[in-house]
C-alpha cells in the first residue's frame, strides 16, 4: 500500500518544525519502522503531503551501493584481528542459469570455394520481408513496393535493396596492381570517405544511383534499407525518405530479486610493451576472486555471476613479426610474442576461473582466425584454466543468455571498421546503428573479413538482445534505448583496459551499466599534485 | 591468537625487504585474506606505537566517484599520504584497508604486482583458497573428464588433417596412444629381420615419406648422436607420422631393424638417411634432389651385388606387365630412388591385408626384371609395370626398390609374390631404395 496522504497542520507561530521532524512525527504515529528511507515529505503552505508506502525503496542499485558496508559498522578490516572464534566471513557465489547461443557463429567444416555473393543474395532475402512491412508500417499500407527492373519514371514508390557505397578512397586491390594507372599502394588512412562517395541501391536484378534526401555520410556498404522516393529523369533515384528493419521482437525477460552484476571487460593487452595496466588488472582479478576490499565490497562481489571478455586479450604489439624484418639469425630461436602472451593469459584466467565463471571471446589481436565470426580459442592454449568447466571459450561475435537476460556483442571490429568508412565518430552511436539496421556487421565482407555464408547471414538479428555491447571501445560509453515496439536495449561500448583501466559493471535486475575504474599511483602523481596547489 | 605472526611480518619486512602486501602475506601464512588484512595493519599499528616509524604503507580506497556526471565505481591503491584526499574525493566510500607494508617508500606502484606475482604463480591451483568468495562450479575436472570433453568437441580428423595438424605439442589422446603403440610394435618384434624385410612400405604420399621416416627415427635414438639432433625434428611431427604408422598394422622391416642397429646396416642408415634428409629438407622434392646426388653409386653397387645373389636360387617367371620395359640399363638408377622416395606402392605384405584393403588402384611402378638373354648374359632391366596397391595399406615400410623385385608383380599376388621372393632382398633393396643422406658418413661401409 504506497499512497500520498495530505493533512494540515496547523500554523505554529514561534516555531515551524523541519521536515525531519514532521515525518518523524508522522512515522511515530502510522508506528512505521524506522528505515533508512522516511516517507517522503513535502511541506506546504499549511498543508503536509507525505507519502506512504510499506514498500522499501528500490535504491538505483549501482554496484558501490550493493557493496556499501551497512550503517554503524565501521572498517572491520581497520583494526586488530578478532579473537580466534571469529570465522572470517566466506560468501557464496551467485549461481545463474547460464545459457550460450552462439551455435550459429560457430563454423564446421570450412570451404573457402565459394563467392561472396551469396552472403549479399541471401542477406537481402532474409531482410526484404521486414523492410517491406516496415515501409508499409511507415508510409501507409498502400505504399508501392517496386523491384527496380519494375520502376517507372516519376512514380513515387518504395523500393527495398542493398546499399553499396562508392568511395573514391576505399582502397581497391585492383587499382593498386593495375599497371596503367601506375599507382602507388596507398598508406593506410584513418578514413577512407570523401565528398565524392555516391550510395547506390542495388537489388536482386539491378542498381540504381541514389541522390537526394539521404546523408551519404551515415552508411555504410551492405546495409540493406527501404527507400522512398521517385526515380527521375537521369536515371537516378531521388530520395524523400529512408527507413531500416529497425530493432527485432525482443522477449520479454524475467524479472529478477535480486542484484546480479556481470563484468564486461576488453583490451586486455597482455604481452604489450607497456606493463602499465597489470596492476589494475590485478586489482580487477582480486576484486572479482573476493581478495581485494572490505566484507561489504566481498559481498558485492559475490553477486558478480559472470564475467565477460570481449576481445583482445593480447596486445597489438604481440602481432608484430620479427621474422619478417629481421635477419633469420638473429630470430631463428625467439619465441613469437604470442607464447609468453598467452601463457600469462592463461594464469590470469586461472586465477578467475577458480572464482566466477568467465567468457572468452577472441578479438582483432587474438591468436584465431581473422574472418568473422571468430572461432573460440582453442581449449589446448589453456593448460591450466581449461580443466575448470566454468571457462567458457566463446566465438566472436557472442550471445548468451543470463538469468532470462539475452546479452549479444562483438568484439569491436565491426564497429571499428563503421567508423573507417563514414563519419560517425562515436562507438556506441554506430552501435546503435548496426542494431537500427538489424545487422551486426553491415561492411562484412565487403571491408570486414568474413566466411563465405551462403545458406544463412548469421549476423542479422533475429531477436532483440537485452545488453548488446562492443568492446574495445576508447572509452566507456553506456545507453538505454528502447524500441518501436517496447523493446528495451542496453548499449554498452566496453573501453579498452589496457589504456582506460575501466570495466564495466552491468546490473541484470535494472539493466543498467557503472563503470569500473582501477587506478594506482606513480611518480608522476606527485608532481601534479603540486602544480595543482602552487596554482 | 598467537602475535606471533606479528614476528613474521617483523622479519619479512625488516630483514628480507619485502614489500608485504596482504595477499601475499595470505599466501605465505595461509590464511584467510580478510585476516591477513587485519595482521597488516595490527603490525603497523603496533610498530607506529613503538616509534620505529621507519615502516610505510600502502592502502586500497574504494567506493562510489563522480566525474562529470558519470558515477563509477572506483577502486585504487594510494600511499598513506594520499589516503586521505582520496576518501574525501569519493562520494561514498566502500572500503579502506591496508593493501601492503614496507620499508621504503614506494614512489610507483609498479613494484606492488611483481610483489605478488610469484606467491600467485606458485599457489596457482589452489588460488582461491584465501579468498572470500566460493564459487560451487570451480572445481576442476579431473583430466579423464576433459579429455573427454576435448574428444567431444574435435570433429573426427580425417588422416590428413591429422597430418597436417603438426604443430601442436601436445599430443592429443589418439595420437599419445599411438607412438606407444609404435614403440610397442618396435619393442616386441625383434623378429628376424628377413621376414620383416619382406614386408614393404607403402609409401602413400609425399608428405607422408618424410613423416613416415622421421617417425622411424624417434624409436631408435640409439643408432647414432646425430639421430638426436634429427630427432627434435623428427618429434615435431609426430602426428602425421604416428597416424600413419597406427595404419600399419604391421612393423616395417626397417623400423624393425633400426633397434637392432647394427645388423641391418643396410637397411637403416639408408632408412635413417632418407629419413633424415626428409627431416632436415622438409621438402620432399629437395629430399629427391639430394638423394640423387648423393650415394647412387654406392648405392648401385650394393644393390648389384646383391642382385645377383638374390637373383640366383629365384625362378625367373616374370610375367610381362602391361609396359613393356620402357627402361634400359643405362637410364639411371638415380630416378629409382627418386620414384621410390615419391611414392613407389609396394606390395602388400600380408594377405590379410589384401582382403582387407579398402582401395585398390593400380599404379605404375619402376621396376626391374632380371633375365638371361640370348647369349646367355644376366640382363636386368627396368621398366615401368602396373601394380595393384591399396592406399588403406598399413605397411609403411619402404619401398623395396628394384633389386628386391626381379620379377615384375603380378596385380592381385603380384605382392605376395614379392614378398616371398625379396624376403632375403629386403636388406638390399633397402638400402637401394634409401636415399643417401649425411648419415652415410657416419656409417661403418
Amino acid at each position: 500500500m504506497s499512497d500520498w496522504f495530505v493533512c494540515y497542520v496547523r500554523r505554529c507561530a514561534t516555531s515551524t518544525p523541519g521536515n525531519s521532524q514532521i515525518s518523524r512525527e508522522i512515522s511515530k504515529l502510522c508506528s512505521f519502522e524506522r528505515t533508512n528511507s522516511f516517507p517522503k515529505v513535502n511541506v506546504h503552505f499549511n498543508k503536509i503531503a507525505f507519502f506512504v508506502t510499506n514498500k522499501r525503496p528500490i535504491k538505483a542499485a549501482m554496484f558501490s551501493e550493493v557493496s556499501a558496508p551497512q550503517e554503524g559498522s565501521c572498517s572491520l578490516l581497520l583494526c586488530r584481528p578478532g579473537s580466534e572464534d571469529q570465522e572470517p566471513s566466506v560468501f557464496d557465489r551467485v549461481k545463474p542459469a547460464y545459457s550460450p547461443c552462439s551455435e550459429r557463429f560457430k563454423l564446421g567444416e570450412r570451404s573457402f570455394n565459394r563467392q561472396y555473393a551469396h552472403i549479399y543474395a541471401t542477406r537481402l532475402m532474409q531482410m526484404s520481408p521486414l523492410l517491406t512491412e516496415r515501409a508499409q508500417q511507415k508510409w501507409g499500407a498502400d505504399v508501392r513496393i517496386r523491384k527496380l527492373c519494375d520502376l517507372q519514371m516519376g512514380e513515387q514508390c518504395c523500393i527495398v535493396g542493398t546499399l553499396f557505397k562508392h568511395m573514391e578512397l576505399q582502397p581497391s586491390i585492383l587499382k593498386e596492381i593495375s599497371e596503367e594507372h601506375n599507382l602507388l599502394p596507398q598508406p593506410p588512412r584513418t578514413r577512407y570517405i570523401s565528398e565524392s562517395d555516391e550510395l547506390i541501391l542495388e537489388d536482386e536484378l539491378q542498381r540504381i544511383k541514389l541522390e537526394g534526401n539521404i546523408d551519404v555520410d551515415k552508411f555504410v556498404t551492405g546495409s540493406v534499407i527501404a527507400i522512398y522516393g521517385a526515380e527521375k529523369n537521369d536515371g537516378k533515384f531521388t530520395v524523400d525518405d529512408f527507413c531500416t528493419a529497425d530493432l527485432p521482437p525482443q522477449a520479454p525477460r524475467t524479472t529478477l530479486s535480486s542484484d546480479r552484476f556481470v563484468l564486461l571487460l576488453s583490451g586486455l593487452g597482455l604481452g604489450g610493451s607497456h606493463a602499465d595496466s597489470m596492476l589494475a588488472l590485478q586489482l580487477l582479478v582480486d576484486m572479482v576472486t573476493g581478495h581485494l576490499g572490505d566484507q561489504g565490497e566481498q559481498s558485492g562481489a559475490s553477486t558478480i555471476s559472470r564475467v565477460l571478455l570481449a576481445g583482445n586479450l593480447l596486445s597489438q604489439s604481440t602481432q608484430d613479426k620479427d621474422a619478417s624484418t629481421k635477419a633469420k639469425y638473429l630470430t631463428k630461436k625467439t619465441q613469437a610474442g604470442t607464447v609468453d602472451a598467452m601463457r600469462l593469459l592463461d594464469e590470469m584466467l586461472m586465477q578467475l576461473v577458480s572464482s566466477v565463471p568467465v567468457d572468452v571471446m577472441p578479438g582483432q589481436y587474438d591468436p584465431t582466425n581473422y574472418t568473422l565470426p571468430q572461432q573460440p580459442l582453442h581449449h589446448c592454449m589453456f593448460p591450466l584454466s581449461s580443466s575448470y568447466p566454468t571457462l567458457q571459450l566463446a566465438s566472436n561475435p557472442h550471445q548468451a543468455t543470463l538469468d532470462g537476460v539475452r546479452i549479444l556483442g562483438t568484439s569491436g571490429q565491426n564497429v571499428k571498421d563503421i567508423q573507417k568508412y563514414s563519419s560517425m565518430d562515436s562507438h556506441l552511436e554506430i552501435l546503435e546503428n548496426t542494431l537500427r539496421l538489424r545487422h551486426l556487421a553491415p561492411t562484412a565482407p565487403d571491408t570486414l573479413g568474413c566466411y563465405p555464408f551462403y545458406l544463412k547471414d548469421p549476423f542479422i538479428l533475429e531477436e532483440c538482445p537485452h545488453v548488446y555491447f562492443s568492446g574495445n571501445a576508447p572509452s566507456y560509453q553506456a545507453k538505454r534505448i528502447t524500441g518501436a515496439d517496447g523493446q528495451e536495449v542496453l548499449l554498452v561500448a566496453i573501453p579498452e583496459f589496457s589504456s582506460t583501466q575501466t570495466a564495466c559493471l552491468v546490473n541484470l535486475r535494472t539493466l543498467e551499466c557503472e563503470p569500473i575504474r582501477f587506478s594506482s599511483f606513480s611518480a608522476g602523481d606527485d608532481e601534479e599534485s603540486e602544480m595543482n596547489i602552487s596554482h | 591468537m598467537d602475535d606471533l605472526y606479528l614476528d613474521n611480518i617483523d622479519e619479512f619486512v625488516n630483514d628480507q625487504n619485502k614489500i608485504v602486501t596482504y595477499k601475499w602475506l595470505s599466501l605465505t601464512l595461509g590464511v584467510h585474506v580478510n585476516l591477513a588484512k587485519q595482521m597488516l595493519y595490527h603490525y603497523l599499528d603496533q610498530k607506529r606505537k613503538e616509534g620505529s616509524a621507519r615502516l610505510h604503507a600502502t592502502y586500497l580506497v574504494s567506493g562510489k566517484f563522480v566525474e562529470n556526471g558519470t558515477t563509477s565505481h572506483k577502486v585504487s591503491v594510494v600511499r598513506e599520504d594520499q589516503l586521505e584526499d582520496a576518501k574525501s574525493k569519493m562520494s561514498l566510500t566502500v572500503s579502506v584497508h591496508v593493501y601492503s607494508v614496507q620499508k621504503a617508500v614506494l614512489k610507483d606502484s609498479g613494484p606492488l604486482y611483481s610483489a605478488d606475482y610469484d606467491a600467485v604463480k606458485e599457489n596457482l591451483r589452489n588460488c582461491s583458497r584465501y579468498s572470500a568468495i566460493r564459487c560451487a562450479d570451480a572445481v576442476p575436472r579431473s583430466s579423464a573428464e576433459v579429455q573427454q570433453a576435448c574428444e567431444t568437441t574435435q570433429a573426427p580428423p580425417p588422416e590428413t588433417e591429422q597430418i597436417k595438424a603438426n604443430h601442436s605439442n601436445l599430443a592429443s589422446k589418439p595420437t599419445s596412444k599411438q607412438p606407444k603403440g609404435i614403440m610397442g610394435m618396435f619393442a616386441n618384434k625383434n623378429v628376424s629381420k628377413n621376414q620383416d624385410s619382406s614386408k614393404e612400405i607403402k609409401l602413400e604420399q609425399k608428405e607422408v615419406t618424410p613423416v613416415v621416416e622421421t617417425s622411424k627415427t624417434k624409436p631408435a635414438p640409439k643408432t647414432n648422436p646425430v639421430t638426436n639432433f634429427f630427432a627434435k625434428q623428427a618429434a615435431k611431427k609426430p602426428d602425421k607420422s604416428i597416424k600413419e604408422e597406427v595404419e600399419i598394422a604391421q612393423t616395417s622391416s626397417s623400423v624393425d631393424e633400426k633397434p637392432t642397429s647394427p645388423p641391418p646396416k643396410a637397411e637403416t642408415p639408408v632408412k635413417e638417411e632418407l629419413a633424415k634428409d626428409a627431416v632436415v629438407e622438409k621438402d620432399t622434392s629437395k629430399t629427391k634432389r639430394l638423394e640423387h646426388s648423393d650415394s647412387e653409386e654406392e648405392k648401385n653397387e650394393s644393390r648389384r651385388k646383391k642382385r645377383r645373389r638374390i637373383k640366383k636360387p629365384e625362378p625367373d617367371s616374370s610375367d610381362d606387365e602391361d609396359s613393356p620395359p620402357q627402361l634400359q640399363e643405362k637410364r639411371d638408377p638415380s630416378p629409382s630412388p627418386e620414384i621410390q622416395v615419391k611414392k613407389e606402392p609396394v606390395a602388400v605384405s600380408h594377405s590379410d591385408e589384401l582382403s582387407d584393403c579398402k582401395r585398390r588402384k593400380r599404379r605404375r611402378v619402376l621396376k626391374s626384371r632380371t633375365f638371361v638373354d640370348d647369349e646367355g648374359c644376366i640382363v636386368t632391366e627396368k621398366g615401368y609395370e602396373s601394380e595393384s596397391y591399396s592406399e588403406t595399406e598399413d605397411d609403411f615400410k619402404f619401398s623395396q626398390p628394384t633389386p628386391k623385385n626381379p620379377n615384375p608383380p603380378k596385380p592381385s599376388t603380384g605382392k605376395k609374390e614379392e614378398e616371398k621372393k625379396s624376403k632375403k632382398a629386403a636388406v638390399a633393396s633397402n638400402k637401394s631404395t634409401k636415399q643417401a643422406s649425411i648419415m652415410g658418413f657416419f656409417q661403418k661401409k
